[in-house]
């Protein structure tokens, strides 16, 4: 292995880790006959975790109807299992990476900014294909470029080179970052999913989102792979060089052509259009995750 | 007049707001973003007048359901096309235009040794837009432009459009787009008025082109990229076909086509490539 490439993974030793009943939870939520009581059992063991995942559920992103949900128990009863385990993940990564590094502030923010527009978009083409991912689709999408954040966080001066560098050439990003660091945002993001125990089809999805062909969860990290895509498109874009794309093309729509879903149907005008709309969803989201976890890095 | 002043104007509530939105861009290809309801409302408060109609509900019924849908719809359509037009207007078009398409079609005619460009604006209003295209081919080719054969072509249905665009005299409001750098560089300054210069004049042709003269349109032959931007709104679907089928068969292989920037040709062509680019969609002629 390329000695770069050992230095970057001897270096992230010392990365956060996720709190013990977050790892618990992502743990049970393997298991195919977990049950609703046992999942919400685990969540209240971590008092600010269940406090920040009901203010995520009862925010306006979430919220169904007018009723606020008080307990995880009616949580997962009104929004499924999978929405709430979602959450749960997304919250536990926020509240370690959101908004921890001052001197990258805005690096961070457009970061966070790409990152729920791609979690947005996903869940609009979800719907639209009737893919039903229940929330796996949004989370996937917030997480797919978790391997930025520490790249930026450890290696930030090389990261930074590499972003240049992907302007300057006008070549994709993980080329450049292979050149300057020796490894992808896609590697660093699988080491550490994998890390956290989250869920395999993260695991996944930070893996392959830029070759969705190759992943396991095909048709997830393509949608992901797509939304990705059109985020940038759309300007919501972190870093690196956006060059014009034909949709139709991209690996990420031959994948899920072949997979069979109706993409022929599908009015990519109109999505575009409608991810103007999301952006404002995308303040929203953002504002409502970063005031649930108050309380940064503890680990 | 005091009852015509004091009728009020009801709030249209985000669910109607998203029928009504919905029935638009069925109907148009045009796509109001939620940020535009306040647009929508105030268009389609003056429709609401018109029809004597308590609220937009009905509006939508009456669109849905009258029999005297279709010529409301005219109505509707005209009320909601922007008749404003300025200079680098939908500056993310403008820029996917300069920074990635002309440099793609420059390279490929040094390439095939024809240096030649050929743009259409077409439904130019008042020059706003051809100027606008000389202005973006004269920066990108820099001093080079001398050795390019150039022909901006742009058409119009009004003969006053193509007049005021003749005169080339533009006020302040219509060039706050325009960086200052640019205004200096291709502008005339005479008090609170604005004249092209003549170097970027003698690069378009402002002609009368009516759409409907399919045999006059069919003549428009070999272009690099054509700006059509809010003018489908005027035909009606069928029209909207024939129409853009010709605007492909006078691109070049390699061209492209600019709509409206929330326009849409889902359901109208198959036969162009979309293109995103950052912020901006284009049709591309394989």
């Amino acid at each position: 292995m390329d000695e770069a490439v050992l230095d970057v993974i001897r270096n992230i030793q010392d990365l956060p880790t996720l709190p013990s009943v977050a790892m618990e939870v992502m743990t049970l939520a393997k298991a195919p006959d977990v049950s609703i009581r046992e999942i919400s059992e685990c969540i209240y063991r971590d008092p600010p975790l269940a406090t920040k995942v009901l203010r995520v559920a009862n925010s306006t992103f979430y919220r169904r109807g007018s009723q606020e949900i008080e307990t995880l128990h009616r949580a997962i009863l009104m929004m499924g299992l999978g929405e709430v385990i979602g959450i749960t993940t997304s919250v536990s990564v926020l509240s370690l990476l959101g908004a921890r590094d001052s001197r990258g502030a805005s690096m961070r923010a457009s970061f966070w900014n790409h990152c729920v527009a791609t979690g947005l978009i996903a869940r609009r083409i979800d719907r639209k294909l009737g893919m039903k991912s229940q929330g796996r689709d949004f989370v996937g999408g917030l997480l797919h470029d978790i391997g930025k954040i520490i790249l930026d966080g450890y290696f930030h001066d090389r990261f930074e080179q590499a972003c240049e560098l992907s302007s300057r050439r006008r070549c994709p990003l993980h080329l450049a970052e292979q050149e300057v660091l020796g490894t992808t945002h896609m590697e660093v993001g699988h080491y550490l999913t994998r890390k956290w125990n989250l869920p395999p089809y993260l695991v996944d999805i930070t893996l392959h989102h830029h070759h969705p062909d190759k992943a396991q969860f095909r048709d997830l990290t393509a949608l992901v792979s797509m939304a990705d895509l059109l985020a940038k498109a759309r300007d919501l874009s972190c870093c690196g060089d956006t060059p014009p794309f034909v949709l139709k093309d991209q690996e990420a729509w031959e994948t899920l052509v072949k997979l069979g879903y109706p993409m022929d149907g599908l009015d990519v005008e109109r999505i575009t259009f409608e991810i103007e709309d999301i952006a404002q969803e995308v303040e929203a989201y953002i504002t409502t995750a970063s005031e649930a976890a108050p309380e940064a890095a503890h680990g | 007049m005091a009852d015509y002043l004091a009728f009020p104007v009801p709030q249209m509530t985000d669910e109607t707001f998203w029928l009504l939105r919905d029935f638009v861009y069925e109907h148009s290809g045009i796509y109001f973003a939620d940020n535009k309801k306040p647009q929508l409302e105030n268009r389609l408060g003056l429709r609401l007048r018109a029809n004597n109609l308590p609220d937009f509900d009905k509006y939508y019924y009456l669109l849905k359901y009258d029999p005297q849908a279709a010529r409301e719809l005219r109505a509707l359509f005209d009320s909601v096309t922007t008749n404003e037009t300025s200079f680098f207007r939908s500056p993310p078009q403008i820029q996917a235009f300069q920074e990635k398409v002309l440099p793609e079609i420059i390279e490929r005619r040094v390439a095939d040794g024809g240096r030649t460009l050929r743009l259409w604006s077409a439904g130019c209003s008042t020059g706003d837009e051809p100027y606008t295209m000389g202005i973006v081919v004269r920066e990108v080719l820099k001093e080079a432009v001398v050795g390019w054969d150039i022909r901006i072509f742009a058409s119009d249905i009004s003969e006053k459009a193509l007049k005021s665009a003749r005169s080339a005299q533009y006020s302040e409001y219509t060039l706050r787009s325009v960086p200052p750098e640019i205004k200096r560089k291709y502008f005339t300054q005479s008090g609170s008025q604005y004249t092209v210069n003549e170097e970027i004049r003698s690069l378009v042709d402002l002609q009368y082109l009516n759409f409907n003269d399919a045999a006059r349109v069919r003549l428009m032959k070999g272009f690099d990229v054509i700006f059509c931007r809010n003018v489908l709104i005027y035909f009606d679907d069928e029209a909207k076909k024939r129409f853009v089928a010709q605007l492909y068969d006078n691109l070049n292989p390699g061209g492209y086509l600019f709509i409206g920037h929330s326009e849409s040709l889902h359901n109208i062509s198959r036969a162009f490539k979309l293109v995103h680019f950052p912020g901006a969609l284009g049709y591309k002629k394989e």
